[in-house]
């Protein structure tokens, strides 16, 4: 029980952590009026896939999405889980290196950013190296650490709020549904790692809704936050919406300057958390598919964290970062939408095998 | 008969401690071998003549004075070693008797490192019979089940196992116990038990928490876990160590759940306070002083003002050397502790302020800081925290607000991954049937 409780806490800050700086961002492109619709939108679709995906899951109780793979072959695996890990080292070394620029721009504005990232991917990989039960564990204090700060973030900010920034409320046409930025929006999303949790705790449909709700309520939360202070047409020139609504706010008995340092700290434990789950799922999938004598998953997840390191490194700047960090949150929402479908698809197909030949 | 006598003798012939005494009972020698450090003779010595008066001969008198009769060299050593006096006559009889002992153990006292309030005063001594005996008496169930090892190499020392049947999770038991029976080198201290348990060596925290406090122990029992009692060791080694043992004791649950959930909180905010106030101030004043509010900032510079150290060096410096007082505290007598640390802290603390070494603010900080950090329950406890603040103060110092937050974050994450036989250090409490995350 309490496993299925931290399991779901690591969902949501895995969530919050994909969303929190690009996120707001992409919708304000998407849309000019009602942005509630397109964030409810992305809720319903991810929650149709999530559907799709548990559902899945559930025709093989024991076993984990790559076991699944491995079950329909060697080679089918191969084919779709190794350009997944490089997806998502990719990801890991976009949003390590977003994070850190952005971190380093709160904190300490004159410290190299390979610095930061050091910092941040060592822990990252440390957590990751300890295992599932060690990230799960974290979770339960980084949740609520990072969700007190949110909160307070959020709640500090109502000070510079007008409502009216918002209107018109209800969009004016569908259109946003076809559009490249609303295929991004999908890359935000951790429910592929639902599929790698062990399986005696796999989360019950009504946790995962509950959970979901949360997160779609924290999405709102940023994604309104800037919009009631600064209203749509300046917030579409901010390339980070989130953090410059936080830095307008300025309260007067408050000891600190600035509540831009407790956004940067709540980033730092939802990076910290994010990157070591992904660098694990890596390790997992590495493991299981090459059956070598010292196939340790410690050394892989070191190997793909120095590889992310050094992608991340050699990026020369914020516009590259954000256009990469784009297509590889593009090249996400793809495995999530394939994912599902190819798991579900199988689990169909070899549910009705297996009756049929009970049946016999 | 004479053979053997002189077979035992020269075995101890290097003790000088040892005595044979030759005694004659209805014209039959008896020799009563033993140490005199261990036995009161002249009691002991009573004790058989007024035996010896009452029996015909020297069998009945064997037979009423022991019921260890008639065993081998080897027993007759172990005996003579474990303190006891053992019997010989020359017709081939041995006896064991247990003798009028020398006091050699204190009587049930109170605690000396954890004190109580409003609570049982009793605490463990060194005898590990009383210890047991104690446990004992205060949970009277037939489900205490008890386990006993002789483990050690030159000496063999006892080790008690004690845990509640159809409580404690049976691969717990299972596993101690076998980690137990495997253990061939001598144990001295708890860290040779740990490393017996699987401790990592640089691990700072120990698998087993000591307690000196019965209902403590016995609370530990009721939350499913094992108590371990060492012969010689005036403690109680509760297995596995958790969290939540540096912020609970039983005695708080003696106040209303308020007042108890008070005092907790208060713990947890001197542990915390321990781990970051130091690098609080190194990260507000060398790295990030612009997330002060302006006249904050202006204060706490001013307050620095004419101080040549750096304020890493600034606070490494008082934290080493109250670190230092500390440790020089728990080295001296109790009659000149207080004095020396009144005038150490006072004129050291003054002394430094007016000499412009360290800043006022600092002496503040350091001060909280240490008596913060005495809060937390559990001397290991508070020792390991303190610890944990130097890399914390060592991440604030190079990347200020961020390497305090990131540098708090990882010790979370350390203490996450720390497991004991598969129980995380985390854990919250210990599920009866073996279900431990």
């Amino acid at each position: 029980m309490t496993q299925r409780l931290q399991i779901g806490l690591v969902f949501i800050t895995m969530s919050m952590g994909f969303g929190f700086l690009q996120y707001p961002n992409l919708i304000f492109k998407i849309t000019k009026t009602g942005h509630f619709v397109v964030v409810l939108s992305y809720g319903l679709l991810q929650m149709f896939l999530m559907i799709i995906y548990k559902k899945g899951l559930n025709y093989f109780p024991k076993q984990d999405i790559i076991d699944i793979y491995l079950k329909m072959g060697r080679w089918v695996a191969f084919i779709f889980l190794i350009p997944y890990v490089l997806n998502l080292t990719a990801l890991v070394a976009m949003s390590l290196r977003q994070h850190a620029e952005n971190i380093g721009s709160i904190f300490l504005s004159r410290t190299p950013d390979w610095s930061i990232l050091i910092l941040l991917l060592f822990i990252s990989t440390f957590t990751a190296i300890k295992g599932l039960g060690t990230i799960l564990r974290s979770s339960f204090f980084i949740f609520f650490i990072v969700n007190f700060l949110v909160l307070f973030v959020v709640i500090s900010s109502i000070v510079n709020v007008d409502f009216k920034n918002a209107l018109p409320a209800y969009p004016s046409s569908l259109d946003f549904l076809t559009k490249k930025d609303f295929f991004y929006l999908m890359g935000f999303s951790s429910i592929l790692f639902l599929g790698f949790v062990p399986p005696e705790t796999k989360l019950k449909f009504g946790q995962l809704f509950a959970e979901w709700t949360y997160v779609i309520f924290f999405y709102l939360a940023v994604v309104y936050l800037p919009l009631f202070i600064f209203g749509q047409e300046t917030v579409v020139t901010f390339h980070f919406p989130a953090k410059d609504a936080v830095d307008s706010v300025d309260i007067n008995w408050f000891i600190f300057n600035q509540q831009t340092i407790f956004f940067g700290m709540s980033m730092v434990g939802l990076t910290i958390l994010l990157n070591a789950v992904l660098l694990w799922i890596i390790g997992q999938i590495i493991r299981k598919l090459f059956n070598w004598q010292r196939n340790k998953p410690s050394y892989w997840i070191c190997a793909f964290s120095l590889i992310a390191f050094i992608f991340a490194v050699s990026v020369p700047n914020l516009a590259w970062i954000e256009k990469l960090s784009l297509w590889s949150a593009g090249v996400h929402a793809y495995f999530i939408v394939i994912i599902p479908f190819t798991i579900f698809i199988y689990g169909v197909i070899a549910n009705r095998g297996m009756t049929g030949y009970e049946n016999k | 008969m004479q053979k053997l006598v002189q077979e035992i003798k020269s075995i101890f012939a290097n003790h000088d401690d040892f005595f044979i005494q030759e005694e004659h009972f209805k014209q039959t020698a008896i020799f009563l071998i033993g140490f005199n450090t261990m036995i009161d003779f002249t009691h002991s010595n009573l004790y058989i003549r007024q035996m010896a008066k009452m029996s015909a001969s020297v069998n009945e008198l064997f037979t009423n004075l022991s019921d260890q009769l008639d065993v081998d060299l080897e027993q007759i050593i172990k005996a003579i070693l474990d303190g006891k006096l053992v019997l010989l006559s020359e017709c081939n009889r041995n006896a064991l008797l247990v003798p009028i002992s020398r006091k050699l153990s204190r009587s049930i006292d109170e605690p000396k490192n954890e004190s109580i309030i409003q609570g049982p005063l009793n605490a463990f001594g060194e005898d590990i019979d009383i210890n047991l005996g104690m446990i004992r008496k205060w949970l009277g169930t037939e489900r205490l089940c008890h386990c006993s090892h002789q483990i050690g190499q030159l000496t063999k020392r006892r080790i008690s196992m004690l845990y509640i049947k159809g409580k404690a999770p049976i691969a717990l038991i299972e596993k101690v116990d076998r980690l137990l029976k495997q253990i061939e080198s001598d144990i001295v201290t708890i860290d040779d038990l740990n490393k017996h348990f699987g401790q990592h060596k640089f691990n700072p925290i120990s698998y087993l928490f000591s307690t000196e406090i019965p209902i403590q122990a016995i609370d530990s029992l009721k939350k499913n876990r094992v108590v371990l009692f060492l012969d010689n060791y005036p403690c109680a080694l509760v297995f596995p160590h958790l969290f939540l043992d540096m912020l609970t004791t039983v005695n708080d649950r003696n106040f209303p759940i308020g007042l108890s959930l008070l005092i907790r909180a208060l713990r947890g905010l001197g542990a915390l306070a321990t781990l970051i106030l130091p690098a609080l101030y190194v990260a507000l004043t060398s790295v990030n002083p612009d997330v002060l509010k302006i006249d904050l900032a202006l204060f706490i510079s001013k307050s620095r003002e004419g101080i040549p150290l750096t304020p890493i060096v600034e606070t490494l410096t008082m934290v080493v050397l109250v670190d230092l007082i500390i440790e020089a505290i728990l080295r001296l007598p109790k009659s000149v502790g207080p004095t020396i640390t009144m005038v150490g802290g006072i004129i050291l603390g003054q002394a430094m302020v007016d000499a412009k070494l360290v800043s006022n603010l600092l002496v503040i900080v350091v001060t909280a800081m240490l008596i913060a950090n005495s809060s937390v329950v559990g001397v290991q406890n508070s020792l390991y925290i303190r610890a944990l603040k130097y890399p914390i103060l060592i991440l604030a110092s190079v990347y200020g607000i961020l390497g305090l937050f990131t540098g708090l974050t990882f010790v979370c994450i350390y203490l996450a991954s720390l497991t004991s036989c598969d129980i995380a250090y985390m854990t919250f409490r210990i599920e009866g049937k073996g279900d431990t995350i």
